[in-house]
């Protein structure tokens, strides 16, 4: 039985600004739908493209850049790229699921668990959610802080200007433009590219380390630490909730999915660029043997500087800036929709600000804090962008659970919902990330057992 | 068919035309206010949740205990 089979147009019709807003969107996907050659396919994707790039280059955000260059500066070209590789794997294959729920049930994922599971499931993944995207929003802006920092701007004139950018990039009240405005802004992401090609990367050893996965690094906390921020900077609670709802105010349906999977999949392909970009940019200070274990985001472009000059230094700051920027968008938007779901509250970005009102003031709200919370003086910044990946990543267990319980819910999913093969490579990711996160804790336990480890 | 703009000025008839010829049913901000039915979980399933709640909590434990460590 479909649930939403008995919904018709009939009777006394509400409709709404947002409807009206996302009609206009829809009716252009339904145009091009209709031509049946190669250039409508192709305007069609154009148009169909968004949440799932957005979600892939958000997670790129300061913190996993942070993680990336960290790899890349203490363990240079190796064992990681492929590593890292599979992670963005991972990162497909359970956002693939959420193209699929959104679509069937034209609803968000917080409003899906506690409607389908009730309250007292529903908050505990709402405190899961709260408390990582909140932590999460603080490191956005100290990578913008950090970031234009390297430009000399004062910490208070960047946290004002990501706030600025954040409100201008909302104000449009139309999903579509602030799709388009922060697909372009995230693009920038892709900056990492010519910063690594800056470096004259050694291309042979790239593909020994493919083929390979080798050098392996040694075995121990650190390493394991690395493991998980650079899964936590794929793979996390945020990106489940965002691109579900992303994908419901687009106005996605069944028919869009394999237009979703493909978005979900190019934004995979660009985030895993931007990353072995980093990996391979900061290499150059492992070749060197220049000690990275304090660094924060400036610092490692400051390194850099000698070595690729300051036009490369620059870029990976720039860099740093946009992946703050781009996150900061997404994951204050994230908690917007989800207590939108929650608390019953209209939910769009197609609302008008008097419609809205709930839900842009949890998204500046949420903003303001993080950033005042950045400008406070002598705050151990430096500790909570280190945790705040592994976090993500222990986070993401019990929140693929319900992923996994919804997706496979067939009265919510109809004819999508997941196939055996969906349901393997999910549940493999569930015991991948439990299992790393174990090996961390057992580390952190027992860092004896690890110590003794060969190469 | 009675349509209606909620809190606003009133509805143009092409907006109408265009909702209802562009947006599916279930697409509809009003339709998204349905409830949707309260699903009861298996044991099992009940099993698996209370061991991955335990396992984070378990888990942040350790991570506080390291940062801890790590400032100490």
């Amino acid at each position: 039985m479909n649930l939403f089979a008995h919904l018709k147009t009939r009777g006394n019709l509400v409709i709404t600004h947002e409807d009206i807003d996302r009609a206009h969107d829809r009716a252009r996907v339904l145009a091009a739908r209709s031509r049946g050659n190669w250039f409508s396919r192709f305007r069609l994707l154009w148009l169909l493209i968004g949440p799932g790039i957005l979600v892939m280059l958000g997670e790129n955000d300061g913190p996993s850049m942070l993680a990336y260059a960290a790899t890349g500066a203490k363990f240079g070209i190796g064992f990681f790229l492929p590593f890292i590789v599979l992670t963005f794997v991972m990162a497909i294959v359970v956002q693939e699921m959420t193209v699929r729920l959104g679509a069937a049930t034209q609803r968000g994922h917080a409003e899906l668990i506690f409607e389908r599971f009730g309250p007292f499931w529903g908050w505990f993944s709402m405190i899961d959610l709260g408390i990582g995207n909140f932590l999460t929003l603080i490191t956005e802006f100290i990578a913008i802080r950090a970031g234009l920092g390297f430009f000399g701007v004062p910490p208070w004139a960047a946290v004002l200007s990501a706030l600025a950018l954040l409100y201008t990039a909302l104000m449009t009240h139309r999903y579509w433009t602030w799709e388009r405005i922060t697909l372009a802004i995230a693009a920038f992401n892709l900056v990492f590219i010519p910063v690594a090609l800056l470096t004259h990367p050694d291309w042979h050893s790239v593909g020994h380390a493919f083929a390979s996965w080798q050098p392996l690094p040694r075995m121990d906390q650190d390493t394991l630490l690395i493991v998980l921020a650079d899964i936590g900077a794929t793979v996390t609670p945020w990106m489940l909730f965002f691109q579900q709802s992303a994908t419901v105010d687009k106005g996605m349906t069944r028919r869009d999915v394999s237009f979703g999977r493909v978005d979900t999949a190019l934004g995979a392909a660009l985030a895993a660029a931007a990353a072995l970009a980093t990996v391979i940019a900061t290499t150059p200070l492992f070749t060197h043997h220049m000690s990275a274990e304090h660094f924060q985001a400036a610092e490692f472009a400051q390194a850099l500087r000698p070595l690729i000059g300051n036009i490369g230094a620059s870029l990976f700051a720039l860099g740093i800036v946009e992946a703050g920027m781009v996150a900061c968008v997404t994951i204050s938007l994230s908690s917007a929709y989800a207590f939108g779901e929650v608390a019953a509250r209209p939910h769009s970005l197609n609302l008008p600000v008097r419609q809205g009102k709930a839900f842009y003031s949890v998204v500046f709200l949420l903003a303001v804090l993080a950033a005042l919370i950045v400008l406070i003086p002598g705050l151990p910044l430096v500790y909570v962008v280190l945790v705040v990946n592994v976090i993500a990543v222990l986070a993401m267990p019990p929140a693929l659970a319900f992923l996994f319980l919804l997706a496979n819910d067939r009265e919510l999913m109809g004819d999508v919902v997941s196939p055996t093969w969906a349901n393997v490579l999910a549940a493999a990711v569930v015991v991948f990330l439990i299992a790393a996160g174990v090996m961390f804790g057992i580390s952190v336990i027992a860092p004896h057992l690890f110590a003794a480890a060969p190469r | 068919m009675n349509a209606k703009q909620k809190r606003g000025t009133p509805l143009h008839p092409s907006d109408e035309e265009l909702v209802l010829s562009s947006l599916e049913p279930g697409q509809l901000a009003e339709a998204k206010k349905q409830r949707i039915p309260r699903r009861s979980l298996r044991k099992s399933e009940l099993l698996v949740l209370w061991f991955l709640r335990v396992y984070l909590l378990f888990m942040i434990v350790v991570v506080v205990y390291q940062a801890w460590s790590g400032t100490h």
